[in-house]
């Protein structure tokens, strides 16, 4: 499966499979990322995303299949630096201040003293904890070790970084800061994010992976989500309140096919746009806004398509 | 040209890392601690037997009870040597080094590997420079102790008698690459351990098995099968007796310790590739 046929393919799996102790982790996995927007890797727990995410950074060996980085083999000489990662539950060394371990990091990188320090200093400030240099990692809390740690993946140039659960622990404006500065580099850096919170994932990335019991079940993007759908499109939209016979009233107009409730005070609309326009060629959205408007009905969001989680479990 | 600097770049990040174990033993409280330890002992060791080496050696008593009882593994050899302070600091350091060594790096990659740290580092450095980097660390650590026990002694010596300067740097000279060249295979066993141990307490547990199990394996099976005596070449420091006397050296005393040495690490980079991280 390409995502995009016109650019080299910065990470390439091929029949990817994992086995541990007779549990297949992953079966025959086949997908191609190319640079671009973040791809997002999703799934149940036990789905096999962190096998995923260990072997393309080459903690552990595939029992079959390969994997390519850059055209190189997952944890070679020629991919460091090139690839940085935030591994779930990994943890900076306790002993040592958070100065001295990035300069150390950075100078294994190939940076010498002089460069590392300022390596140390610049991604500390890319998460806006510069104050913390010469603290050691026991003296911060939870989310600012985690910051820390996405710091450490943000040192030199890296083509590839992948988050495994970023922003789990974080607080609100700490998560949003994260996602913020993802979709700040994102024009740099390809990122791979692991992560249950669809809605961030959703904000963030064009790219899916979803992964259920070691299958690859869907990989797609916005653009193949168009193409695959021109004969119908969606529109999600999430009422303020519960309201009787909602979806009749929403049937009545003429270009929706169907209305399904995803989930309480949230419906799918199925707009089939061949239909023939009835009101006066009114745009299907403002249609939409102005049943709600003339029944003072309260709606709270009215999103074009499929949110991430009605794309992947509806 | 570029095998060269592909090359270059992997000997920048080898140091890099043998760097940064020096900075654990000397900026860490454990580290702290551990130097401690090593000096209390070594004050006592130079305070007492060392700096009473020659009434010690000298004594009729002491010479009388060397080659009655030692004098089959050569030991009388040494009481001819020149420095007298290194007669006996020969015979502790001997066994004190290894001993500290298999202590000392004991926690070469297991803690990192537990804590999830290796992840970041593996990123940045193949496992074959990691296991090397952090043995050269740990050589370099031990030599540095090692190289301050020996200024101590021959300080002590030419505290005694300033014509003993020259013959005292000499001969530390000598007992310095012998010595590292004893510990280097005590270091390697621990960097094979810690390819696939956990953590610094379980290396040490299953390091002591296998000295005391091991060898009492080897001798069972020696019992029945004599060719099983050459196992015992598993064993770091076996060549031990054979040095002590300092007699009759040969190049196979060298050769025994280095070539394990290469065979523990040639193990810990299998074990460390199969290994997850």
């Amino acid at each position: 499966m390409i995502i995009s046929p016109n650019n080299s393919p910065l990470i390439k799996v091929s029949q990817l499979s994992k086995i541990f102790s007779n549990k297949q982790a992953l079966d025959k996995v086949n997908f191609e990322i190319v640079k671009g927007e973040p791809v997002a890797l999703v799934g149940p727990n036990g789905a096999g995303k962190t096998t995923l995410f260990s072997l393309i950074c080459g903690y552990i060996q595939p029992s079959a299949g390969q994997i390519s980085i850059l055209g190189h083999q997952a944890g070679s000489a020629a991919t460091f630096g090139k690839i940085a990662a935030l591994p779930q539950d990994a943890q900076l060394d306790p002993r040592f201040s958070i100065a001295h371990q990035l300069k150390f990091y950075a100078q294994l990188q190939g940076f010498n003293k002089k460069k590392s320090q300022f390596e140390a200093e610049r991604t500390l400030e890319l998460v806006g904890l510069k104050e913390v240099l010469n603290e050691k990692p026991d003296s911060l809390s939870h989310g600012m070790r985690k910051r820390v740690t996405i710091a450490q993946a943000l040192i030199g140039t890296p083509e590839i970084v992948m988050l495994d659960e970023a922003t789990a622990g974080l607080d609100p404006l700490h998560a949003r800061e994260v996602r913020q500065l993802v979709a700040n580099l994102s024009s740099e850096i390809t990122f791979i994010l692991s992560s249950h919170d669809l809605s961030e994932l959703e904000r963030l990335c064009q790219q899916i992976l979803f992964l259920e019991h070691g299958v690859l079940r869907q990989h797609q993007n916005s653009s193949n989500d168009s193409s695959n759908q021109k004969q119908q499109t969606f529109i999600t939209l999430q009422m303020a309140n519960n309201i009787p016979q909602f979806e009749q009233s929403l049937l009545a107009i003429a270009q929706v096919s169907n209305v399904v409730q995803t989930q309480d005070k949230e419906y799918l609309l199925t707009v089939n746009p061949s239909i023939k326009l009835t009101n006066d060629h009114i745009p299907i959205d403002i249609q939409i806004l102005k049943l709600c408007h003339d029944n003072k009905w309260i709606y709270r969001q009215l999103i074009n398509g499929k949110t991430l989680e009605n794309r992947l479990f509806n | 040209m570029s095998k060269l600097n592909h090359i270059e770049q992997s000997l920048i990040r080898i140091w890099a890392l043998a760097k940064f174990e020096l900075i654990r033993l000397f900026l860490t409280k454990r580290g702290m601690v551990a130097i401690l330890a090593f000096v209390t002992a070594w004050f006592i060791i130079l305070y007492y037997p060392v700096n009473s080496a020659v009434n010690i050696v000298s004594s009729d008593n002491f010479r009388d009870m060397v080659e009655d009882t030692f004098g089959i593994l050569g030991l009388s050899a040494l009481l001819n040597w020149q420095v007298s302070e290194f007669t006996i600091y020969w015979l502790i350091a001997l066994y004190f080094f290894p001993v500290f060594a298999l202590g000392a790096s004991s926690d070469q990659t297991c803690a990192d590997r537990t804590r999830g740290t290796l992840r970041f580092i593996s990123l940045r450095a193949t496992r074959n420079e990691i296991i090397l980097g952090r043995f050269i660390g740990q050589v370099v650590i031990i030599a540095i102790l090692i190289l301050l026990t020996l200024v101590a002694t021959t300080t002590l010596a030419w505290w005694r008698e300033s014509a003993l300067l020259v013959p005292a740097l000499l001969k530390a000279s000598q007992l310095f690459i012998q010595l590292i060249i004893i510990v280097l295979p005590f270091i390697a066993l621990t960097s094979f351990f810690n390819s696939f141990l956990r953590s610094a307490k379980l290396t040490s547990v299953v390091t002591l098995l296998f000295f005391g199990l091991g060898s009492l394996l080897i001798g069972l099976i020696s019992y029945q099968l004599s060719s099983a005596n050459y196992l015992n070449y598993i064993f770091p420091g076996v060549q031990l007796s054979d040095v002590v006397g300092q007699d009759k050296l040969t190049v196979v005393d060298f050769l025994i310790p280095l070539i394990q040495t290469c065979c523990y690490l040639a193990l810990a980079s299998m074990f460390m590739k199969r290994s997850a991280l």
